[in-house]
């Protein structure tokens, strides 16, 4: 009896885990045999039909060079931005973290609690305020426009905060104190080189938002050779003959073209978090188990 | 001219609560002082104040003759080993050791050969490129000891820093940090709420409670003549037994509970003030070492002796010796804070309860649970104290 209990349990859990791998899956694996088929093939065979490599060749050559490279320049766009606002974010949320974590001054609480509220703050309810702040100083369009909102990032402020009031003891910084340490040594040498996998995390993160956001680009920069991967994509959707027949195929961009790109914008994150594995455990499990 | 001196040493915190209060102390060069109390007593926070960790309130730090209320702690020219060590994870032992005098621009070279002897006095050299997080407990304690050494600063500072240890390597670091001391001749203060190594390794003992040292003095004599009930019952393991004895007429005889005690005339001799105590209630102290077992052969020329009796309750043989419970119906000592609930200093289990004895006997001694035994204690080893002051009373 408990024996086919048992077969019984694994059974049901196998079934469960296999339905949702393949809810999640399928159009992953789909997206990945796209590519290698003509447009046609893609809507009336076997969705999983392999397709050839010649079909691929020819998706690929299309895509990169369409309209003079386009591609290459949005990749390269989502690639200054994202870093951009990565770079500057953690120029200021990793130093805020530990101020807040680790010093005594007026209004501490209430900051904390500011950031904790803009956290949740959901980011596309910023974007009409930040345009009219971007417009008003004459940066929308520019790269700027994009830049300075991606790096104002209180997620990674608060993520800092935890680490450094979780993972780092006082006493640690009291001995750099008597060690000869002034406030910026103990950060720069104790503090900040302790701050690794709490970077890495802040990183990917930032870097998963960053990479994905598409309302904010789509507002600020209104010029097409700005473009992030994301609004160059939606570009193509609405120029491709496929979704949009009235464009009537003046340019040469199918689904399997657009399955090229969409991989493109998707490979990085993947690439990112395929590094960022390892860091992202420590960082996460960051302060939960006692030294 | 003394390396620390502290007058008057204050803390209060911004919430109003007097953490240490007119502190005053003077550390001789090379002295070993130990700051031992029960948790909460200030004692770390007076340390703090002379690292510079924590603000003073008031009064006046002294470190070598120079006022240091406001001296940031990395001016101080002090070393610090904390209770969880303290150590930067991301460095080696060597980086560790030697980081201190990397702060102070010392050039490379010599920074190598000091961290190379420091780690050959404390037995690290074979683990010096390792991480802290690869050391077992007792490694890391060198290290944190080896980072202050290194330095030779005028002063060291140490807070509980063999409490995270195990009871054994306990035993073996308090040897060791006291031999290191010695050798080094820097004066040391060290804070400690196990009155172990507050007997063993200090040259002096201040004795704190609510941020007020009770007693500053030698071990022995702290515990040979402890000032008040606090220290009485806080110095030595187990704790002196303390009762609430009534005393007859002329202090001649005491009540212990329902019985009746003679005290010989040698005692009155000694304690004359015991007179002012005549037909009313005071504290007896009795250490369990002072207590035998009456009629045991260890002890038989015994004339001058002061008896009386207990019920066994529980007997701890403890290969040495043996540790006999007992109680008695004598009224039991509420003293503030004698019997700390905070037992963390005490052994376990050897704490005595209230109302309750213990007698520190040899194990040859034959004892049955539940046994009315007469025990018996020198006079001239009995402590008296006031009982509504707590304060011991005069000779």
């Amino acid at each position: 009896m408990r024996f086919f209990n048992r077969v019984w349990t694994r059974t049901f859990s196998y079934i469960v885990l296999l339905a949702f791998t393949a809810f999640f899956m399928v159009p992953v694996i789909w997206l990945l045999f796209s590519p290698f088929k003509t447009d046609h093939q893609l809507i009336s065979e076997n969705p999983f039909a392999l397709g050839t490599l010649e079909n691929l060749g020819h998706a690929v050559r299309v895509m990169f060079t369409f309209e003079d490279y386009s591609l290459l320049n949005w990749l390269k766009n989502s690639a200054i931005y994202s870093f951009g606002g990565i770079f500057i974010a953690l120029i200021f949320s990793i130093p805020a973290g530990y101020g807040l974590a680790h010093t005594q001054f007026i209004g501490r609480r209430t900051l904390l609690g500011i950031t904790l509220f803009v956290m949740i703050m959901p980011a596309t309810a910023l974007v009409l305020p930040l345009f009219l702040e971007a417009n008003s100083v004459h940066a929308v369009g520019t790269p700027l426009a994009v830049i300075l909102p991606f790096s104002f990032f209180p997620f990674g402020v608060y993520l800092a905060y935890i680490f450094y009031s979780s993972s780092v003891p006082k006493d640690l910084l009291a001995a750099a104190r008597i060690d000869g340490c002034n406030e910026w040594d103990v950060f720069r040498r104790i503090a900040l080189p302790l701050a690794r996998p709490i970077v890495a995390l802040v990183t990917f993160f930032a870097f998963v938002a960053n990479w994905n956001n598409f309302f904010l680009p789509f507002v600020m920069l209104p010029n097409s050779t700005n473009y992030p991967l994301p609004i160059g994509l939606q570009d193509l959707l609405s120029t491709t003959p496929a979704f949009n027949p009235g464009q009537g195929g003046q340019v040469g961009i199918y689904r399997p073209e657009l399955a090229v790109a969409t991989i493109v914008a998707m490979a990085p994150v993947m690439i990112v978090f395929l590094f960022a594995q390892r860091s992202l455990v420590s960082g996460l499990l960051a302060g939960s188990t006692k030294e | 001219m003394a390396p620390v001196s502290l007058e008057k040493l204050t803390k209060v915190y911004p919430n109003g609560f007097e953490a240490v209060h007119e502190f005053d102390l003077e550390v001789a060069d090379g002295e070993f002082m130990i700051l031992v109390g029960p948790s909460g007593c200030g004692k770390t926070t007076a340390m703090r104040m002379v690292a510079g960790l924590e603000e003073i309130s008031s009064g006046v730090l002294r470190i070598d003759g120079v006022v240091m209320n406001d001296v940031s702690p990395r001016d101080r020219d002090i070393a610090m080993v904390f209770q969880n060590y303290a150590l930067y994870p991301h460095m080696t032992v060597g980086e560790n050791i030697g980081f201190a005098l990397k702060m102070k621009h010392i050039p490379k070279d010599e920074i190598e050969k000091k961290v190379r002897e420091t780690a050959e006095i404390l037995g690290l050299t074979e683990w010096i490129d390792r991480k802290p997080a690869q050391l077992s407990g007792g490694q890391r304690q060198r290290v944190a000891m080896g980072r202050a050494i290194v330095r030779e600063p005028k002063v060291f500072l140490m807070d509980e820093p063999l409490s995270n240890l195990d009871a054994k390597l306990r035993v073996q670091m308090r040897a060791e940090v006291a031999r290191i001391q010695r050798r080094l001749g820097v004066a040391t203060i060290y804070v400690t709420h196990d009155q172990v190594e507050a007997m063993t390794m200090g040259d002096r003992v201040a004795v704190m409670r609510s941020g007020v040292v009770l007693q500053c003095d030698k071990p022995q004599t702290i515990y040979d003549h402890p000032l008040n009930l606090f220290v009485a019952g806080f110095m030595g393991s187990p704790s002196m037994n303390l009762f609430e004895v009534h005393l007859g007429e002329g202090g001649r005889t005491l009540f212990l509970g329902t019985q009746k005690v003679e005290l010989p005339a040698t005692v009155l001799a000694a304690k004359p003030s015991l007179v002012k105590f005549a037909n009313k209630d005071v504290v007896v102290g009795i250490r369990p070492e002072s207590l035998m077992i009456a009629g045991t052969k260890t002890n038989d020329n015994a004339k001058d002796f002061v008896f009386f009796e207990g019920d066994v309750d529980l007997v701890e043989a403890l290969g040495s010796e043996i540790l006999v419970h007992f109680s008695t119906d004598a009224h039991r000592v509420e003293a503030e804070g004698v019997y700390s609930d905070d037992a963390e200093g005490l052994d376990a289990g050897l704490i005595t309860q209230r109302g309750e004895g213990v007698a520190r006997v040899p194990p040859e001694t034959q004892l049955v649970i539940g046994e009315r035994v007469r025990l018996q204690v020198n006079p001239k080893r009995l402590f008296f104290f006031d009982p509504a002051t707590g304060l011991a009373l005069s000779e």
